[in-house]
């Protein structure tokens, strides 16, 4: 990596490059979102201490998402992490007949899903009514019962213990109120339902996140976000607990996707992380969450005090040469 | 085989199926919610709202939802 001082001699590059909008970025660039009630900048200081900072704009992404999402028929990044998720289901031996499937990648989750775990009725909720439109039109040929449905992750609109399993790809990052969404999803799951869920971690476009901060540092003194905020992983374990799943898993999975035509997004970008054919990485951290909500057929920890045999007998029998 | 099945779904479009009937409720109130056949949408009684169903496919985004005016022009209208 090269010193951060030899961005001062690139004046006139940066300028040319700030000039062009970046197109390949719009869908994470999510500067306009934060432009709801009071901002996210300096005025957010005086209301961040309730917790009603609404960071994106839910209805802007309604709009965008159907737009992004019809354009990109087959992705293959968002087909990988749909792949990825719902191979966890064949590690359950449970089936699931009823569930229900959250916005964000709904067309690839249904085309991938390809008969796994049992389900028999399939719910489909996203914010946008176009994105569920088109959804519903591409008419796969699955046997699969499907409903679909236009409703907000942050007001679940699902009775209580009425579905097997909630799968969501690549949805969940952009609610305001992320805990208040999986505590949601824990109340509509029945009893020993299964909870499965990847977002965008905050790893993603890291290289982005560098360019934009000290580009602004340079040209304006000062930093305001450019990307939306994502959740860390050691959250991740957090929200699942906090929200009472038992069972919680974790684990993370980073994709480099090589943008060509992104060259233009920054001159920081291209001085710090380009690779020697030119091309720029652009890392995507996925995190995959599972919780389960609570069964007694799940394992639980011994009462204490209830075990009959000491450590240091088990000791002594199998590790006594140590 | 296609076609049958947009057909059926042309059909289905007025009234929610049945696997939605069984689990929806007020994305707010999380209370039941009433079919409204007249004016095809989804009525949160406990807070008086309703929700439109479009190609029938309901929206319960809060943003959708419609305050319902007076008691006696709900009950007209619904």
């Amino acid at each position: 990596m090269r010193r951060i001082n030899s961005l001062y001699g690139r004046n006139g590059i940066l300028k040319r490059v700030f000039e062009k909008p970046a197109k390949q970025s719009h869908a994470f660039l999510a500067s306009r979102s934060f432009s709801t009630e009071g901002g996210y900048g300096g005025e957010s200081q005086q209301n961040s201490s309730s917790s009603r900072v609404k960071i994106f704009d839910r209805e802007l992404k309604r709009r965008d998402r159907a737009a992004w999402l019809s354009r990109n028929k087959n992705d293959t990044f968002v087909d990988a992490v749909a792949e990825n998720l719902l191979d966890r289901l064949e590690d359950c031996k449970k089936s699931f007949p009823s569930a229900l499937c959250l916005g964000g990648s709904l067309g690839p989750v249904k085309r991938l899903l390809r008969g796994r775990g049992g389900i028999e009725k399939l719910i489909m909720m996203d914010t946008s009514h176009d994105m569920i439109k088109s959804c519903r039109d591409a008419q796969d040929d699955n046997s699969i019962d499907t409903s679909y449905l236009v409703g907000d992750e942050e007001f679940l609109p699902i009775k209580e213990s009425s579905v097997d399993l909630i799968i969501s790809s690549l949805g969940l990052h952009w609610t305001n109120d992320l805990p208040g969404s999986m505590i949601q999803c824990k109340l509509a799951l029945k009893p020993d339902g299964l909870f499965l869920a990847a977002i965008l971690g905050g790893e993603t476009l890291k290289e982005l996140r560098i360019a934009c901060t000290l580009a602004h540092m340079e040209r304006e003194g000062g930093i305001s976000p450019r990307l939306s905020p994502l959740a860390q992983v050691r959250d991740a374990g957090n929200l699942l607990t906090r929200a009472g799943f038992s069972l919680p898993g974790v684990d993370v999975d980073e994709y480099i996707l090589n943008r060509e035509t992104a060259l233009a997004t920054a001159a920081i970008y291209d001085s710090m992380f380009a690779t020697e054919d030119g091309t720029i990485p652009a890392t995507f951290q996925v995190i995959y969450m599972t919780g389960w909500k609570e069964h007694s057929s799940h394992p639980q920890a011994k009462r204490r005090g209830s075990a009959t045999v000491s450590f240091t007998d088990i000791h002594k029998q199998f590790g006594g040469q140590s | 085989m296609v076609r049958i099945s947009r057909v059926m779904l042309k059909e289905a479009g007025n009234a929610i199926d049945k696997t939605l009937s069984e689990i929806l409720v007020c994305p707010l109130s999380k209370q039941p919610l009433r079919v409204c056949e007249k004016t095809k949408s989804l009525v949160s009684d406990t807070i008086g709202v309703s929700f439109p169903i479009k190609d029938g496919i309901p929206c319960l985004v809060p943003k959708d939802g419609k305050i319902l005016e007076e008691d006696g022009d709900a009950s007209k209208a619904c």
